[in-house]
């Protein structure tokens, strides 16, 4: 019981994620044997959107791990997620791998990147690493979209025609996209959870709060941010590889700077640190994005500006972290205003 | 104290030096910490203490010379490593973990020598034994009732004090303060006086100091020896220093001039 209360917010969001699909049905007086018959309707065609603000979510959390845990800023990180997307694409097409084995090479591939970039570790800090990282991506952003590979990786136009798996094919099989999708965004949210309540989280939060003292504790802090970057790698890698699975073109721009930027504003609008400010900030960025350009069309960049603007003025900390700060006095205010309605209504009767 | 026993020594430094440029700020001083003994070094701003603190805990890479511990030399071994023989080391500018608690300040100085920092998927509270030597250092130095609070929320005096808990917990040998009263209002002074005479005497523990506030140095050291211009003006007992007449006359200022005459 303790367990429930304890976590009814995150409880709660699981729930009604998992029966967003057939709410979305009902509310499109769509039956549900056509739901999920995979019949088109809003109810469809908003489980695609949720799939793709999970994999945001996906690829800002291993980002909020990187920079907001333990400090390290990477302009490179959409590395992770590209290599990932191009990985697991090129395995199923051009190797006619099956899916398990795709997704043991993405792992492979986000570890090897993850080494990569840890060869710089010990020599830069601060900003010098961020543009290390961003010298990284840009070359294999060149590399990924240069004709030479056009055969390979489509060059500037990406990654066509991937051969995806009848079970989870992505406009046949939605619903069951949608729930692997939903499922693994949860377990790798819970999995950084613990992570950073673990011994080797602790370590990553005191290298970023002041990694001189960590070190003199006697912590050897370069073991502690290349696990960091290993398991961001990772779940990074991993988040390409179901992009990969679900878009009809891994597009080359998923290794920019851009890319990496939008982890980067995701974990802004969340509250950086958070883990699960990266999880509201992809739907915020996402749905934000999507409702402007159907509502203002090509104007949308600009209210978005402005809306990212307006965020960091009034909640520097981002959603989930101003929340934190102020959830107790908030709480309290909003107590002291139920006490004052209660004691009115006592004296009235 | 029986200075006829021969003590152990337990870290010294040989020749040891450190130019900046044409500056040389550790001009080749050798020095010798014995166990279980508290050392200060004292001497005017400038006079290469805290640089030589540095070397030490090569926090500073020396320009010649060797640091030995316990028969071991540890010059230029990595910073992570100096903690792991059971050196700890407090900083004159408060070194501490600004946002995080004062217990998790302490709990993870007493994580760090342990053998759990990898264990990616158990969580922090699973092993005990590092929150009850936290507790049990918090208590040592009086912070019990602030040990929830952000460790930048504390009044300077008490950052001081957690820092030294810090060092304490993983149970160190010797514990190297660099002024741990630096910026201290006076009358929170003798309390600091009072930790460090405790941690010594029930930890068995040695004790380097770097200190301005002759007082405290005067009434708590076994041993002292006086820094001037980078050099070693002179040792001995607090007695010993007191009776001498060119630390006198250092402090008056008026070798100063003398030396840099030469």
């Amino acid at each position: 019981m303790k367990i429930l209360r304890d976590h009814s917010t995150f409880l709660a969001v699981v729930v009604f994620l998992i029966a967003f699909p057939f709410l979305m049905a009902l509310l499109d007086g769509q039956s549900i044997g056509a739901m999920l018959a995979g019949q088109s309707g809003n109810s469809k065609f908003y489980q695609g959107l949720l799939i793709e603000i999970f994999i945001l979510g996906i690829f800002a959390l291993s980002y909020d791990l990187l920079f907001g845990i333990t400090g390290l800023l990477s302009f490179g990180h959409a590395m992770f997620f590209a290599v990932g997307a191009y990985t697991a694409g090129l395995a199923l097409k051009s190797l006619k791998l099956p899916l398990p084995q795709t997704l043991g090479l993405v792992i492979l591939a986000g570890i090897a990147q993850a080494l990569l970039f840890s060869i710089v570790l010990p020599r830069v800090k601060g900003i010098t690493f961020a543009l290390v990282t961003l010298g990284f991506a840009s070359v294999f952003h060149i590399v990924i979209m240069s004709h030479e590979l056009n055969d390979l990786a489509g060059g500037d136009v990406g990654l066509q025609n991937i051969p995806k798996p009848d079970y989870l094919d992505p406009a046949a099989q939605r619903l069951t996209f949608y729930f692997v999708a939903l499922a693994f965004t949860i377990l790798v949210y819970l999995f950084y959870r613990r992570f950073v309540d673990s011994p080797t989280g602790r370590v990553c939060i005191a290298i970023r709060e002041n990694e001189h003292r960590a070190q003199m504790l006697g912590y050897n802090t370069f073991y502690f941010k290349l696990v960091a970057l290993i398991v961001s790698g990772i779940t990074a890698a991993l988040g390409g590889a179901l992009h990969a699975l679900y878009q009809p073109i891994v597009s080359p721009v998923t290794a920019s700077l851009a890319y990496t930027v939008n982890a980067l504003l995701i974990i802004l609008i969340g509250g950086v640190g958070t883990l699960s400010g990266a999880l509201v900030g992809a739907a915020v960025f996402r749905l934000l994005q999507f409702f402007l350009d159907k509502f203002f069309g090509e104007s949308s960049s600009f209210i978005l500006g402005v809306v990212y603007v307006a965020l960091v003025l009034f909640l520097p900390y981002g959603i989930i972290g101003t929340w934190r700060a102020h959830r107790l006095e908030w709480q309290a205010a909003w107590r002291a205003r139920f006490a004052r309605v209660a004691t009115m209504l006592n004296r009235k009767t | 104290m029986s200075d006829d026993v021969i003590m152990e020594i337990i870290l010294e430094s040989e020749q040891l030096r450190k130019e900046f440029g044409a500056l040389v700020a550790v001009n080749d001083v050798s020095i010798k910490i014995r166990r279980h003994t508290i050392h200060s070094i004292i001497g005017a701003n400038g006079a290469g203490k805290t640089t030589f603190f540095n070397l030490l805990t090569n926090n500073v890479e020396p320009t010649a010379g060797r640091v030995i511990f316990k028969g071991r030399d540890i010059t230029r071994l990595p910073l992570h490593r100096i903690a792991h023989l059971g050196i700890g080391r407090s900083f004159q500018i408060t070194n501490i973990f600004p946002n995080l608690t004062v217990l998790e300040n302490v709990r993870l100085a007493a994580q760090a020598l342990g053998k759990d920092n990898f264990r990616l998927l158990d969580h922090h509270r699973h092993f005990q034994r590092y929150e009850e030597r936290a507790w049990q250092v918090i208590r040592q130095v009086g912070l019990t009732e602030r040990a929830r609070m952000p460790a930048r929320t504390l009044p300077h005096g008490d950052q001081r004090k957690l820092e030294v808990g810090m060092i304490l917990a993983p149970d160190p040998e010797i514990l190297l303060l660099d002024e741990p009263t630096s910026g201290m209002a006076a009358e929170f002074v003798p309390e600091m006086i009072g930790l460090i005479r405790q941690i010594h005497r029930t930890g068995q523990k040695t004790i380097l100091l770097v200190e301005h506030n002759m007082g405290l140095v005067m009434s708590i050291s076994d041993y002292i020896t006086v820094m001037h211009q980078g050099q070693i003006l002179a040792e001995g007992t607090p007695e010993q220093i007191a009776a001498n007449q060119v630390v006198q006359s250092a402090y008056l200022g008026r070798l100063g001039w003398q030396v840099s005459e030469q």
